[in-house]
């Protein structure tokens, strides 16, 4: 049997008129009751659906604009992160240029502080030199005129000595 | 030695050389006594040495000084060899005869000379003095050769320096 003869008997409509009657009842029925009963519940059911999508919708909606935000600030960040490390990254080479300068000149300044010293150390050592020279010198010259003297220091000089010492006094008055 | 102790010995001298009545012929030879005593450290040494008795040291005291000197200078270094007081001797005697001119109303000269003033030129030298210095000097002359010719002269706190020594010591600084 074709399913498009719902009566079972090959005719599209049942024979029996009160089978119809009875039926188009049953189902206006039914369908009045299911318009009257479920249909709030089915308009309720979709109007909910309709608002849990809604809300589903914001918040997607909220969430990506969140997301977005959030990718905006992290580029942001990165950005900023870039610029920061390219500020770290003069300031070290600033930094290192600055240190670096510092010790070439003070590496300069020692040295030219350790010449200094080791001139004046050559100098001091060379006047020392000439002192201990000239204090010898010295002392083999008085040496040599005190002999002389002392050789020629005869009674006659010696009392020549004092008596010049005794005028000299005595001229001091 | 104290200068409380230096100064009563030299109290002590003047006043035992004035009861003796012979101050300036005890100065004269203390002088020359301590003068000689700081030029011979085996004199000194033999003096001051403790382990010499007392008695053998006044021996040599008075050895030395028999026939040079008069009894109470004699007896006054013995006594200061006695006490152990030989190592401020020149101190001593150098109070005494300050004190002892002094109370004279006199200065005392230390002239150091390479050889022996004669007594003129002590006097001369001592009027050029009295005049310099406007009080009356006494010349205690000391013969050192270290001088080695000229004449220094030590009167109080003032220095006349005539030596050759020093006329050597300045031209050897002066190089």
């Amino acid at each position: 049997m074709s399913p498009i003869f719902a009566a079972g008997n090959g005719f599209w409509l049942p024979h029996d008129p009160w089978e119809i009657l009875w039926g188009s009842l049953a189902f206006f029925i039914i369908a009045f009751v299911l318009v009257k009963k479920a249909g709030p519940m089915i308009k309720t059911a979709f109007v909910g659906r309709s608002e849990r999508i809604e809300a589903t919708l914001n918040e997607a909606t909220s969430e990506r604009s969140a997301a977005e935000a959030e990718r905006d600030g992290i580029k942001a960040d990165l950005a900023d992160s870039d610029a920061e490390a390219t500020r770290i990254v003069a300031e070290a080479r600033e930094t290192a240029a600055r240190v670096k300068a510092d010790m070439i000149a003070r590496a300069e300044a020692d040295a030219v502080a350790v010449r200094e010293r080791a001139v004046a150390e050559i100098a001091a050592a060379r006047r020392a030199a000439q002192a201990d020279l000239t204090a010898e010198v010295s002392r083999l010259a008085s040496g040599a005129a005190e002999q002389v003297v002392h050789a020629n220091l005869d009674d006659s000089t010696q009392q020549s000595l004092i008596e010049s010492y005794i005028a000299q006094v005595g001229a001091n008055n | 030695m104290s200068d409380t102790r230096i100064t009563a010995y030299a109290d002590a001298l003047v006043a035992l050389a004035r009861a003796e009545g012979a101050t300036s012929e005890v100065e004269d030879e203390l002088f020359r006594f301590a003068r000689a005593l700081e030029g011979s450290d085996e004199l000194r040494g033999t003096l001051a040495d403790a382990g010499v008795p007392a008695a053998r040291r006044i021996q040599i005291v008075e050895d030395l000084l028999g026939g040079r000197a008069g009894a109470t200078t004699t007896s006054i270094v013995s006594l200061i060899v006695a006490n152990g007081r030989v190592g401020e001797l020149s101190q001593i005697v150098d109070e005494f005869v300050a004190r002892s001119a002094g109370g004279r109303g006199e200065a005392v000269a230390e002239v150091r000379s390479a050889v022996a003033l004669s007594d003129e030129q002590q006097r001369r030298l001592a009027e050029a003095l009295t005049s310099r210095t406007g009080r009356p000097v006494t010349v205690r002359n000391v013969v050192d050769p270290t001088v080695l010719g000229g004449v220094v002269t030590q009167i109080g706190d003032t220095l006349l320096d005539g030596s050759v020594r020093t006329r050597l010591n300045q031209l050897r600084d002066a190089f």
